[in-house]
Protein backbone atom coordinates (compact mmCIF):
# COMPACT_ATOMS: atom_id res chain seq x y z
CA UNK A 1 0.00 0.00 0.00
CA UNK A 2 1.39 3.18 -0.91
CA UNK A 3 1.62 5.59 1.74
CA UNK A 4 1.71 9.62 1.33
CA UNK A 5 2.08 12.04 3.77
CA UNK A 6 1.37 15.71 3.90
CA UNK A 7 4.18 18.41 3.38
CA UNK A 8 4.04 22.24 3.70
CA UNK A 9 4.51 23.75 0.34
CA UNK A 10 3.15 27.11 0.36
CA UNK A 11 3.26 29.76 2.87
CA UNK A 12 0.38 31.94 4.09
CA UNK A 13 2.08 34.98 2.32
CA UNK A 14 1.93 32.72 -0.91
CA UNK A 15 -1.60 31.89 -1.15
CA UNK A 16 -2.51 35.31 -0.11
CA UNK A 17 -0.44 36.37 -3.25
CA UNK A 18 -1.92 34.30 -5.63
CA UNK A 19 -5.59 34.71 -4.64
CA UNK A 20 -5.07 38.68 -4.21
CA UNK A 21 -3.06 38.28 -7.82
CA UNK A 22 -6.03 36.13 -9.18
CA UNK A 23 -8.83 38.49 -8.07
CA UNK A 24 -7.34 41.76 -9.18
CA UNK A 25 -7.11 40.34 -12.92
CA UNK A 26 -10.07 39.93 -13.18
CA UNK A 27 -11.65 43.24 -12.31
CA UNK A 28 -8.98 44.71 -14.23
CA UNK A 29 -9.51 42.92 -17.15
CA UNK A 30 -12.92 43.47 -17.10
CA UNK A 31 -13.12 47.07 -16.07
CA UNK A 32 -10.32 47.77 -18.35
CA UNK A 33 -12.40 46.10 -21.56
CA UNK A 34 -14.87 48.91 -20.28
CA UNK A 35 -12.49 51.81 -20.04
CA UNK A 36 -10.74 50.88 -23.56
CA UNK A 37 -14.04 50.56 -25.43
CA UNK A 38 -17.01 51.57 -22.94
CA UNK A 39 -19.57 49.30 -23.98
CA UNK A 40 -22.59 51.19 -22.22
CA UNK A 41 -23.98 54.59 -23.62
CA UNK A 42 -26.05 56.78 -20.99
CA UNK A 43 -29.26 57.67 -23.06
CA UNK A 44 -30.72 59.55 -20.01
CA UNK A 45 -28.89 62.97 -18.73
CA UNK A 46 -29.05 63.50 -15.08
CA UNK A 47 -29.91 60.09 -14.64
CA UNK A 48 -26.91 60.02 -11.47
CA UNK A 49 -25.14 56.69 -13.26
CA UNK A 50 -21.68 57.25 -13.62
CA UNK A 51 -20.29 54.01 -15.03
CA UNK A 52 -16.98 55.54 -16.58
CA UNK A 53 -15.70 56.95 -13.51
CA UNK A 54 -16.78 54.02 -11.42
CA UNK A 55 -15.49 51.55 -13.66
CA UNK A 56 -12.51 53.44 -13.56
CA UNK A 57 -11.93 53.67 -9.43
CA UNK A 58 -12.76 50.08 -9.56
CA UNK A 59 -9.74 49.58 -11.97
CA UNK A 60 -7.50 51.82 -9.69
CA UNK A 61 -8.35 49.44 -6.64
CA UNK A 62 -7.73 46.33 -8.25
CA UNK A 63 -4.73 47.68 -9.56
CA UNK A 64 -3.47 48.38 -5.95
CA UNK A 65 -4.36 45.18 -4.96
CA UNK A 66 -2.38 43.89 -7.90
CA UNK A 67 0.55 45.52 -7.17
CA UNK A 68 0.68 44.51 -4.09
CA UNK A 69 0.68 41.22 -4.94
CA UNK A 70 3.75 41.50 -6.82
CA UNK A 71 5.28 43.01 -4.08
CA UNK A 72 5.02 40.11 -1.65
CA UNK A 73 5.88 38.03 -4.97
CA UNK A 74 9.30 39.75 -5.31
CA UNK A 75 9.54 39.45 -1.62
CA UNK A 76 9.04 36.00 -1.55
CA UNK A 77 11.17 35.38 -4.57
CA UNK A 78 14.22 36.73 -2.55
CA UNK A 79 12.91 35.69 1.30
CA UNK A 80 10.29 32.55 0.40
CA UNK A 81 10.55 29.17 1.62
CA UNK A 82 12.69 26.35 -0.31
CA UNK A 83 9.83 26.46 -3.16
CA UNK A 84 9.19 30.29 -3.41
CA UNK A 85 12.72 31.53 -4.14
CA UNK A 86 13.40 32.06 -7.51
CA UNK A 87 16.38 30.06 -7.57
CA UNK A 88 13.93 26.97 -7.40
CA UNK A 89 12.55 27.54 -10.99
CA UNK A 90 15.72 28.64 -12.63
CA UNK A 91 16.84 26.01 -15.42
CA UNK A 92 20.66 26.37 -13.94
CA UNK A 93 20.64 23.31 -11.96
CA UNK A 94 21.03 19.97 -13.28
CA UNK A 95 17.85 18.37 -11.38
CA UNK A 96 15.91 21.69 -12.60
CA UNK A 97 17.16 21.15 -16.46
CA UNK A 98 15.69 17.38 -15.79
CA UNK A 99 12.67 18.38 -14.68
CA UNK A 100 11.76 20.86 -17.73
CA UNK A 101 12.55 17.49 -19.94
CA UNK A 102 10.64 14.85 -18.23
CA UNK A 103 7.80 17.90 -17.86
CA UNK A 104 7.83 18.67 -21.36
CA UNK A 105 7.91 15.50 -22.37
CA UNK A 106 4.95 14.48 -20.45
CA UNK A 107 3.01 17.28 -21.21
CA UNK A 108 3.68 16.44 -24.74
CA UNK A 109 2.22 12.52 -24.28
CA UNK A 110 5.39 11.01 -25.17
CA UNK A 111 6.65 9.91 -21.79
CA UNK A 112 4.35 9.02 -19.02
CA UNK A 113 7.25 9.74 -16.40
CA UNK A 114 6.11 12.21 -13.99
CA UNK A 115 9.25 14.16 -11.50
CA UNK A 116 7.69 14.53 -8.27
CA UNK A 117 9.01 17.65 -6.12
CA UNK A 118 7.37 19.98 -3.97
CA UNK A 119 7.62 23.21 -5.59
CA UNK A 120 6.62 24.34 -9.64
CA UNK A 121 7.58 21.98 -12.06
CA UNK A 122 10.13 23.95 -14.19
CA UNK A 123 7.75 24.94 -17.14
CA UNK A 124 5.29 26.56 -14.78
CA UNK A 125 7.79 28.25 -12.63
CA UNK A 126 9.46 30.03 -15.81
CA UNK A 127 6.10 30.96 -16.73
CA UNK A 128 5.13 32.18 -13.62
CA UNK A 129 8.37 34.39 -13.79
CA UNK A 130 7.91 35.55 -17.33
CA UNK A 131 4.41 36.91 -15.44
CA UNK A 132 5.72 38.06 -13.08
CA UNK A 133 7.77 40.65 -15.38
CA UNK A 134 4.57 41.02 -17.38
CA UNK A 135 2.93 42.29 -14.09
CA UNK A 136 6.04 44.93 -13.34
CA UNK A 137 5.56 46.25 -16.86
CA UNK A 138 1.60 46.96 -16.68
CA UNK A 139 2.51 47.88 -13.42
CA UNK A 140 4.93 50.68 -14.19
CA UNK A 141 2.31 51.65 -17.41
CA UNK A 142 0.00 51.81 -15.06
CA UNK A 143 1.01 54.32 -12.97
CA UNK A 144 2.82 56.57 -15.99
CA UNK A 145 -1.22 56.85 -16.99
CA UNK A 146 -2.33 57.33 -13.85
CA UNK A 147 -0.02 59.84 -12.15
CA UNK A 148 1.28 61.13 -16.12
CA UNK A 149 2.31 64.89 -14.27
CA UNK A 150 4.02 63.73 -11.47
CA UNK A 151 8.10 64.03 -12.46
CA UNK A 152 8.59 60.88 -11.18
CA UNK A 153 6.44 58.70 -13.64
CA UNK A 154 6.82 61.36 -16.22
CA UNK A 155 10.58 60.65 -16.55
CA UNK A 156 10.62 56.79 -15.87
CA UNK A 157 7.41 56.11 -18.25
CA UNK A 158 9.04 58.46 -20.67
CA UNK A 159 12.18 56.48 -21.20
CA UNK A 160 10.58 53.27 -20.73
CA UNK A 161 7.88 53.57 -23.66
CA UNK A 162 8.04 56.71 -25.25
CA UNK A 163 4.87 58.30 -24.75
CA UNK A 164 1.37 58.50 -23.13
CA UNK A 165 -0.24 56.59 -25.92
CA UNK A 166 2.59 53.89 -26.31
CA UNK A 167 1.98 52.99 -22.98
CA UNK A 168 -1.35 52.75 -22.90
CA UNK A 169 -1.34 50.56 -26.35
CA UNK A 170 1.53 48.08 -24.49
CA UNK A 171 -1.01 47.99 -21.01
CA UNK A 172 -3.76 46.76 -23.35
CA UNK A 173 -2.06 44.26 -25.73
CA UNK A 174 -0.21 42.96 -22.56
CA UNK A 175 -3.32 42.33 -21.11
CA UNK A 176 -4.25 39.67 -23.11
CA UNK A 177 -1.34 37.95 -21.62
CA UNK A 178 -2.82 37.17 -18.66
CA UNK A 179 -6.23 36.09 -20.28
CA UNK A 180 -4.30 33.44 -22.03
CA UNK A 181 -1.92 32.27 -19.30
CA UNK A 182 -5.57 31.87 -17.32
CA UNK A 183 -6.69 29.57 -19.67
CA UNK A 184 -3.84 27.46 -19.86
CA UNK A 185 -3.02 27.93 -15.97
CA UNK A 186 -6.51 26.05 -15.00
CA UNK A 187 -6.53 23.34 -17.77
CA UNK A 188 -2.91 22.34 -16.66
CA UNK A 189 -4.03 22.56 -13.31
CA UNK A 190 -6.71 20.21 -13.52
CA UNK A 191 -4.43 18.16 -16.00
CA UNK A 192 -1.54 17.74 -13.47
CA UNK A 193 -4.36 17.02 -10.49
CA UNK A 194 -5.53 14.50 -12.48
CA UNK A 195 -2.50 12.34 -13.59
CA UNK A 196 -0.94 12.79 -10.37
CA UNK A 197 -2.16 12.65 -6.81
CA UNK A 198 -0.32 15.37 -5.15
CA UNK A 199 -3.34 18.05 -4.38
CA UNK A 200 -2.05 20.52 -6.82
CA UNK A 201 -5.30 22.70 -6.75
CA UNK A 202 -5.88 22.49 -2.86
CA UNK A 203 -2.45 23.21 -2.36
CA UNK A 204 -3.16 27.14 -3.16
CA UNK A 205 -6.01 26.86 -0.53
CA UNK A 206 -4.11 24.39 2.07
CA UNK A 207 -0.79 25.18 1.93
CA UNK A 208 -0.33 21.62 1.49
CA UNK A 209 1.16 19.04 -1.15
CA UNK A 210 0.81 15.09 -0.73
CA UNK A 211 4.55 13.15 -1.92
CA UNK A 212 5.36 9.79 -1.81
CA UNK A 213 6.44 8.73 2.32
CA UNK A 214 10.13 7.01 1.27
CA UNK B 1 -7.03 118.08 -35.04
CA UNK B 2 -3.55 117.15 -36.04
CA UNK B 3 -2.71 115.53 -32.35
CA UNK B 4 -6.10 113.07 -32.55
CA UNK B 5 -4.90 112.49 -36.17
CA UNK B 6 -1.74 111.52 -34.91
CA UNK B 7 -3.31 109.40 -31.64
CA UNK B 8 -5.69 107.63 -33.69
CA UNK B 9 -4.65 106.87 -36.93
CA UNK B 10 -0.68 106.47 -36.45
CA UNK B 11 -0.81 102.55 -37.32
CA UNK B 12 2.46 101.91 -35.06
CA UNK B 13 1.20 101.48 -31.88
CA UNK B 14 -2.59 100.50 -30.17
CA UNK B 15 -1.31 100.80 -26.16
CA UNK B 16 -4.69 98.93 -25.05
CA UNK B 17 -3.96 96.20 -27.58
CA UNK B 18 -0.55 96.21 -26.27
CA UNK B 19 -1.43 95.83 -22.92
CA UNK B 20 -4.00 93.39 -23.86
CA UNK B 21 -1.39 91.25 -25.53
CA UNK B 22 0.61 91.24 -22.56
CA UNK B 23 -2.20 90.51 -19.96
CA UNK B 24 -2.91 87.48 -21.60
CA UNK B 25 0.12 86.21 -22.43
CA UNK B 26 0.50 86.90 -18.65
CA UNK B 27 -2.47 84.91 -18.27
CA UNK B 28 -1.00 81.89 -20.12
CA UNK B 29 2.36 82.10 -17.78
CA UNK B 30 -0.13 82.13 -14.69
CA UNK B 31 1.65 85.22 -13.21
CA UNK B 32 -0.37 87.32 -11.27
CA UNK B 33 -1.68 90.25 -11.60
CA UNK B 34 0.97 92.34 -9.97
CA UNK B 35 3.35 91.34 -12.70
CA UNK B 36 1.77 92.30 -15.38
CA UNK B 37 3.52 96.02 -15.63
CA UNK B 38 7.07 94.09 -15.66
CA UNK B 39 5.45 92.01 -19.03
CA UNK B 40 4.92 95.15 -20.26
CA UNK B 41 7.93 96.83 -19.58
CA UNK B 42 9.97 93.83 -20.50
CA UNK B 43 8.08 93.64 -23.65
CA UNK B 44 8.72 97.34 -24.60
CA UNK B 45 12.08 97.31 -23.87
CA UNK B 46 14.84 99.17 -26.25
CA UNK B 47 16.90 96.05 -26.27
CA UNK B 48 14.79 93.70 -28.20
CA UNK B 49 16.18 89.78 -28.31
CA UNK B 50 17.87 88.62 -31.77
CA UNK B 51 15.64 85.96 -32.72
CA UNK B 52 16.98 83.90 -36.09
CA UNK B 53 14.29 81.89 -37.15
CA UNK B 54 15.60 78.75 -39.47
CA UNK B 55 12.99 76.44 -41.76
CA UNK B 56 14.08 73.18 -42.18
CA UNK B 57 11.57 70.18 -43.38
CA UNK B 58 8.23 71.44 -42.58
CA UNK B 59 5.10 72.85 -44.19
CA UNK B 60 5.05 76.52 -42.86
CA UNK B 61 2.33 75.85 -41.48
CA UNK B 62 3.80 76.85 -37.63
CA UNK B 63 4.79 80.64 -39.12
CA UNK B 64 1.24 80.53 -40.75
CA UNK B 65 -0.25 79.95 -37.17
CA UNK B 66 1.95 82.65 -35.50
CA UNK B 67 1.25 85.08 -38.62
CA UNK B 68 -2.43 84.66 -37.44
CA UNK B 69 -1.76 85.62 -33.39
CA UNK B 70 -3.06 88.68 -32.39
CA UNK B 71 -2.05 89.12 -28.63
CA UNK B 72 0.49 90.50 -30.11
CA UNK B 73 -0.16 90.63 -33.87
CA UNK B 74 2.96 89.48 -35.88
CA UNK B 75 3.36 93.18 -36.44
CA UNK B 76 4.40 93.81 -33.29
CA UNK B 77 6.04 90.64 -32.09
CA UNK B 78 8.75 91.31 -34.67
CA UNK B 79 8.84 95.25 -34.64
CA UNK B 80 8.36 96.34 -31.00
CA UNK B 81 9.00 92.96 -29.00
CA UNK B 82 12.05 90.84 -30.68
CA UNK B 83 14.12 91.36 -33.68
CA UNK B 84 13.65 88.68 -36.43
CA UNK B 85 17.12 89.33 -37.62
CA UNK B 86 16.46 85.96 -40.24
CA UNK B 87 13.04 83.99 -41.34
CA UNK B 88 12.61 82.65 -44.86
CA UNK B 89 8.74 83.85 -45.24
CA UNK B 90 8.59 87.37 -44.09
CA UNK B 91 11.89 89.22 -43.62
CA UNK B 92 12.74 91.66 -46.82
CA UNK B 93 15.83 90.73 -47.08
CA UNK B 94 16.83 87.94 -49.93
CA UNK B 95 20.07 86.02 -51.39
CA UNK B 96 23.10 87.17 -50.55
CA UNK B 97 21.80 89.64 -47.96
CA UNK B 98 19.35 87.88 -46.26
CA UNK B 99 22.41 85.20 -45.85
CA UNK B 100 24.83 88.10 -44.73
CA UNK B 101 22.08 89.09 -42.25
CA UNK B 102 22.08 85.60 -40.93
CA UNK B 103 25.88 85.50 -40.48
CA UNK B 104 26.23 88.76 -38.94
CA UNK B 105 23.97 87.90 -36.13
CA UNK B 106 25.17 84.07 -35.47
CA UNK B 107 28.78 85.72 -35.55
CA UNK B 108 28.49 89.34 -33.77
CA UNK B 109 25.34 89.35 -31.16
CA UNK B 110 24.06 86.88 -28.57
CA UNK B 111 20.28 85.26 -30.27
CA UNK B 112 17.72 83.01 -30.07
CA UNK B 113 17.07 80.14 -32.61
CA UNK B 114 13.77 78.94 -33.25
CA UNK B 115 13.28 76.03 -35.15
CA UNK B 116 10.63 75.07 -37.19
CA UNK B 117 10.57 71.38 -39.44
CA UNK B 118 12.88 68.44 -38.85
CA UNK B 119 15.61 67.76 -39.72
CA UNK B 120 16.89 65.14 -42.69
CA UNK B 121 19.73 62.89 -41.57
CA UNK B 122 19.89 60.41 -43.76
CA UNK B 123 23.04 60.45 -46.59
CA UNK B 124 24.46 62.97 -44.95
CA UNK B 125 21.24 64.91 -44.81
CA UNK B 126 21.09 66.31 -48.21
CA UNK B 127 17.10 66.02 -48.49
CA UNK B 128 16.81 69.44 -47.84
CA UNK B 129 19.54 72.11 -48.52
CA UNK B 130 19.26 76.22 -47.93
CA UNK B 131 21.74 78.12 -49.96
CA UNK B 132 23.58 75.38 -50.81
CA UNK B 133 24.03 73.88 -47.27
CA UNK B 134 22.44 71.23 -45.62
CA UNK B 135 20.09 71.69 -42.85
CA UNK B 136 22.75 69.47 -40.52
CA UNK B 137 25.36 71.85 -41.46
CA UNK B 138 23.67 74.42 -40.83
CA UNK B 139 22.45 73.43 -37.70
CA UNK B 140 25.90 72.40 -36.12
CA UNK B 141 27.20 76.04 -37.88
CA UNK B 142 24.32 78.26 -35.87
CA UNK B 143 23.15 76.06 -32.82
CA UNK B 144 26.46 76.54 -30.76
CA UNK B 145 26.36 79.74 -30.56
CA UNK B 146 22.72 80.72 -29.66
CA UNK B 147 21.35 81.22 -26.49
CA UNK B 148 18.89 78.80 -26.22
CA UNK B 149 17.36 77.29 -28.92
CA UNK B 150 13.13 77.10 -29.58
CA UNK B 151 12.16 74.30 -31.76
CA UNK B 152 8.28 75.34 -32.64
CA UNK B 153 6.25 72.48 -33.67
CA UNK B 154 6.41 68.60 -33.57
CA UNK B 155 8.46 68.52 -36.84
CA UNK B 156 11.35 70.47 -34.82
CA UNK B 157 10.68 68.93 -31.77
CA UNK B 158 10.17 65.81 -32.52
CA UNK B 159 10.85 64.51 -35.90
CA UNK B 160 6.70 65.34 -36.84
CA UNK B 161 5.00 63.26 -40.35
CA UNK B 162 9.21 63.49 -41.71
CA UNK B 163 9.93 61.14 -38.98
CA UNK B 164 6.78 58.84 -39.38
CA UNK B 165 7.38 54.92 -40.11
CA UNK B 166 9.37 54.29 -42.84
CA UNK B 167 10.92 57.36 -42.51
CA UNK B 168 12.92 57.92 -46.15
CA UNK B 169 15.03 60.58 -45.23
CA UNK B 170 15.81 59.86 -41.57
CA UNK B 171 14.35 62.82 -39.98
CA UNK B 172 15.01 63.72 -36.28
CA UNK B 173 14.22 66.89 -34.17
CA UNK B 174 16.05 69.12 -32.84
CA UNK B 175 16.75 68.00 -29.32
CA UNK B 176 18.39 64.59 -31.04
CA UNK B 177 21.50 66.41 -33.02
CA UNK B 178 21.62 69.39 -30.68
CA UNK B 179 22.98 69.00 -27.04
CA UNK B 180 25.02 71.69 -25.41
CA UNK B 181 22.81 74.71 -25.91
CA UNK B 182 18.87 74.76 -23.79
CA UNK B 183 16.52 73.61 -25.79
CA UNK B 184 12.42 74.33 -25.53
CA UNK B 185 10.23 72.36 -27.41
CA UNK B 186 6.89 73.81 -28.30
CA UNK B 187 5.17 70.92 -30.35
CA UNK B 188 1.51 71.22 -32.27
CA UNK B 189 1.10 70.76 -35.92
CA UNK B 190 0.59 73.97 -35.37
CA UNK B 191 1.14 74.99 -31.60
CA UNK B 192 -0.76 77.97 -30.66
CA UNK B 193 1.35 81.08 -31.13
CA UNK B 194 0.03 81.76 -27.32
CA UNK B 195 2.53 79.08 -26.57
CA UNK B 196 5.59 80.50 -28.53
CA UNK B 197 5.25 84.28 -27.53
CA UNK B 198 4.42 83.35 -23.72
CA UNK B 199 7.69 81.54 -23.76
CA UNK B 200 9.40 84.35 -25.24
CA UNK B 201 7.37 87.13 -22.86
CA UNK B 202 8.73 85.38 -20.14
CA UNK B 203 12.22 84.91 -21.08
CA UNK B 204 12.12 88.76 -21.50
CA UNK B 205 10.42 89.11 -18.43
CA UNK B 206 12.48 87.10 -16.00
CA UNK B 207 15.51 86.37 -18.42
CA UNK B 208 15.48 82.79 -18.28
CA UNK B 209 13.00 80.61 -19.46
CA UNK B 210 10.18 79.01 -18.39
CA UNK B 211 9.63 75.76 -16.19
CA UNK B 212 9.83 72.95 -18.42
CA UNK B 213 8.66 69.00 -17.90
CA UNK B 214 10.50 65.89 -19.02
CA UNK B 215 10.22 66.55 -22.81
CA UNK B 216 11.71 70.22 -22.59
CA UNK B 217 7.76 71.66 -22.99
CA UNK B 218 6.68 74.55 -21.08
CA UNK B 219 5.17 73.53 -18.10
CA UNK B 220 2.80 76.37 -18.65
CA UNK B 221 1.39 75.15 -21.95
CA UNK B 222 2.15 71.54 -22.02
CA UNK B 223 1.86 70.95 -18.03
CA UNK B 224 -1.89 69.03 -18.28
CA UNK B 225 -3.49 66.62 -19.89
CA UNK B 226 -6.31 68.06 -22.59
CA UNK B 227 -8.57 65.39 -20.94
CA UNK B 228 -8.47 66.76 -18.15
CA UNK B 229 -9.62 70.24 -18.79
CA UNK B 230 -11.81 68.99 -21.35
CA UNK B 231 -15.18 70.89 -21.31
CA UNK B 232 -16.70 67.32 -22.91
CA UNK B 233 -15.32 65.65 -19.65
CA UNK B 234 -18.29 65.29 -17.42
CA UNK B 235 -20.08 63.65 -20.47
CA UNK B 236 -16.75 61.05 -20.22
CA UNK B 237 -17.41 60.35 -16.64
CA UNK B 238 -20.89 59.91 -16.98
CA UNK B 239 -20.29 57.66 -19.80
CA UNK B 240 -21.98 59.62 -22.62
CA UNK B 241 -20.45 58.49 -26.05
CA UNK B 242 -20.51 60.08 -29.50
CA UNK B 243 -20.76 56.11 -31.32
CA UNK B 244 -20.09 57.33 -34.86
CA UNK B 245 -19.94 60.82 -36.65
CA UNK B 246 -22.94 62.65 -36.88
CA UNK B 247 -25.02 60.45 -34.88
CA UNK B 248 -27.79 61.84 -31.95
CA UNK B 249 -24.94 61.99 -29.56
CA UNK B 250 -22.70 63.45 -31.71
CA UNK B 251 -25.60 66.45 -32.12
CA UNK B 252 -25.76 66.83 -28.21
CA UNK B 253 -22.33 67.09 -27.54
CA UNK B 254 -21.20 63.87 -25.90
CA UNK B 255 -17.59 62.73 -25.20
CA UNK B 256 -15.58 61.93 -28.48
CA UNK B 257 -13.56 59.06 -26.73
CA UNK B 258 -15.14 56.29 -28.51
CA UNK B 259 -14.22 58.28 -32.20
CA UNK B 260 -10.74 58.23 -30.86
CA UNK B 261 -10.04 61.43 -29.56
CA UNK B 262 -6.63 61.03 -27.81
CA UNK B 263 -6.97 63.83 -25.26
CA UNK B 264 -6.75 61.35 -22.32
CA UNK B 265 -2.93 61.14 -23.47
CA UNK B 266 -1.79 64.43 -24.93
CA UNK B 267 -0.69 67.07 -22.91
CA UNK B 268 -1.74 70.93 -24.12
CA UNK B 269 -3.39 74.19 -22.80
CA UNK B 270 -5.96 74.10 -26.32
CA UNK B 271 -9.29 73.57 -23.82
CA UNK B 272 -8.12 76.78 -21.99
CA UNK B 273 -6.42 78.98 -24.40
CA UNK B 274 -8.02 77.67 -27.78
CA UNK B 275 -7.34 79.48 -30.89
CA UNK B 276 -7.36 82.35 -33.37
CA UNK B 277 -10.09 84.57 -30.87
CA UNK B 278 -12.96 82.93 -32.02
CA UNK B 279 -12.87 80.38 -28.76
CA UNK B 280 -13.04 77.77 -30.91
CA UNK B 281 -10.83 74.40 -30.62
CA UNK B 282 -11.01 70.61 -32.91
CA UNK B 283 -13.22 69.66 -29.72
CA UNK B 284 -15.16 72.48 -29.18
CA UNK B 285 -16.73 71.83 -33.26
CA UNK B 286 -16.81 68.17 -32.79
CA UNK B 287 -13.53 66.39 -33.98
CA UNK B 288 -11.58 64.37 -30.96
CA UNK B 289 -8.15 65.69 -30.46
CA UNK B 290 -5.38 63.64 -32.82
CA UNK B 291 -2.84 64.71 -30.22
CA UNK B 292 -0.42 66.28 -31.94
CA UNK B 293 1.73 67.53 -29.31
CA UNK B 294 3.23 64.10 -28.20
CA UNK B 295 6.64 62.27 -29.34
CA UNK B 296 6.03 59.99 -32.53
CA UNK B 297 1.98 61.46 -32.77
CA UNK B 298 1.86 60.09 -36.81
CA UNK B 299 3.03 55.95 -35.84
CA UNK B 300 1.21 56.17 -32.53
CA UNK B 301 -1.75 58.20 -32.82
CA UNK B 302 -3.00 57.07 -36.01
CA UNK B 303 -5.67 55.74 -36.74
CA UNK B 304 -6.97 59.00 -35.68
CA UNK B 305 -10.41 57.43 -35.28
CA UNK B 306 -9.82 54.30 -33.24
CA UNK B 307 -8.20 54.79 -29.59
CA UNK B 308 -5.37 52.52 -30.36
CA UNK B 309 -2.75 51.89 -32.87
CA UNK B 310 -3.42 48.59 -34.98
CA UNK B 311 -1.02 45.78 -34.93
CA UNK B 312 1.55 44.81 -37.88
CA UNK B 313 2.26 41.22 -37.95
CA UNK B 314 5.84 41.84 -39.77
CA UNK B 315 6.53 39.77 -43.30
CA UNK B 316 2.26 38.85 -43.13
CA UNK B 317 0.95 41.78 -44.30
CA UNK B 318 -1.28 41.68 -41.21
CA UNK B 319 -2.89 44.83 -39.88
CA UNK B 320 -5.50 44.58 -37.57
CA UNK B 321 -6.48 45.89 -34.06
CA UNK B 322 -5.15 44.67 -30.94
CA UNK B 323 -8.76 42.93 -29.62
CA UNK B 324 -9.01 41.19 -32.40
CA UNK B 325 -5.22 39.33 -32.67
CA UNK B 326 -5.93 39.30 -28.95
CA UNK B 327 -9.32 37.33 -29.65
CA UNK B 328 -7.76 35.28 -32.13
CA UNK B 329 -4.83 34.08 -30.12
CA UNK B 330 -7.00 33.40 -27.15
CA UNK B 331 -9.17 30.99 -29.26
CA UNK B 332 -6.21 29.30 -30.80
CA UNK B 333 -5.27 28.65 -26.80
CA UNK B 334 -8.69 27.52 -26.33
CA UNK B 335 -8.75 25.25 -29.25
CA UNK B 336 -5.15 24.03 -28.10
CA UNK B 337 -6.39 22.99 -24.61
CA UNK B 338 -9.30 21.23 -25.94
CA UNK B 339 -7.47 19.24 -28.04
CA UNK B 340 -4.49 18.48 -25.78
CA UNK B 341 -7.20 17.36 -23.25
CA UNK B 342 -8.97 15.50 -26.21
CA UNK B 343 -5.92 14.09 -26.76
CA UNK B 344 -4.89 12.63 -23.38
CA UNK B 345 -8.49 11.22 -22.64
CA UNK B 346 -8.30 9.27 -26.08
CA UNK B 347 -5.04 8.34 -24.70
CA UNK B 348 -6.78 6.51 -21.88
CA UNK B 349 -9.50 5.23 -23.24
CA UNK B 350 -7.44 3.48 -25.59
CA UNK B 351 -4.55 1.93 -23.42
CA UNK B 352 -6.69 1.51 -20.38
CA UNK B 353 -6.64 2.94 -17.17
CA UNK B 354 -2.96 2.59 -16.02
CA UNK B 355 -2.51 0.49 -12.75
CA UNK B 356 -0.83 3.10 -10.46
CA UNK B 357 0.74 1.25 -7.31
CA UNK B 358 -1.03 4.18 -5.43
CA UNK B 359 -4.52 3.05 -6.95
Amino acid sequence: MATFEKQQCWSVLLRLFHWMFALSIVFLVVTGFYINNPWSNTMIEGSASFPMAMMRYIHFIAAYTFSGAVLIRSFLYIFGNAQEKVIDVLPITKRNINNLIVTLLQYCYISDKHDERLGHNILAGLTYLFTFFVAITMICSGFFMLFPEIPFWQGWGLMLFGSQQSARFLHHILMWWFMIFVVIHIYLCIWNDVKSPEGVISSIFTGVKFTHKS
Amino acid sequence: MADTVKNNLEPQLNRRGFIKGCTLAAAALGLSDAMIPKVVEAAATAERPRVIWLHFQECTGCTESLLRASHPDIGRLILDIISLDYHETIMAAAGHQAEQNLHDTVDNHPFILVIEGAIPTKDNGIYCKIAGKTAMDILAEVAPKATAIIAIGTCAAFGGIQSAAPNPTGAVGVQDLVSDTPIINIPGCPPNPISFLGTILHYLTFKRFPALDKLNRPLFAYGRRIHDHCERRAHFDEGRFVEQFGDKFHKLGYCLYKVGCKGPETFSNCPVVRFNDVDAWPVSVGHGCIGCTEPNFWDTMTPFYERLPMIKIPATGIVASADKIGKTILAATAVGVGIHGAVGIGRSLIKGKKQTPEA
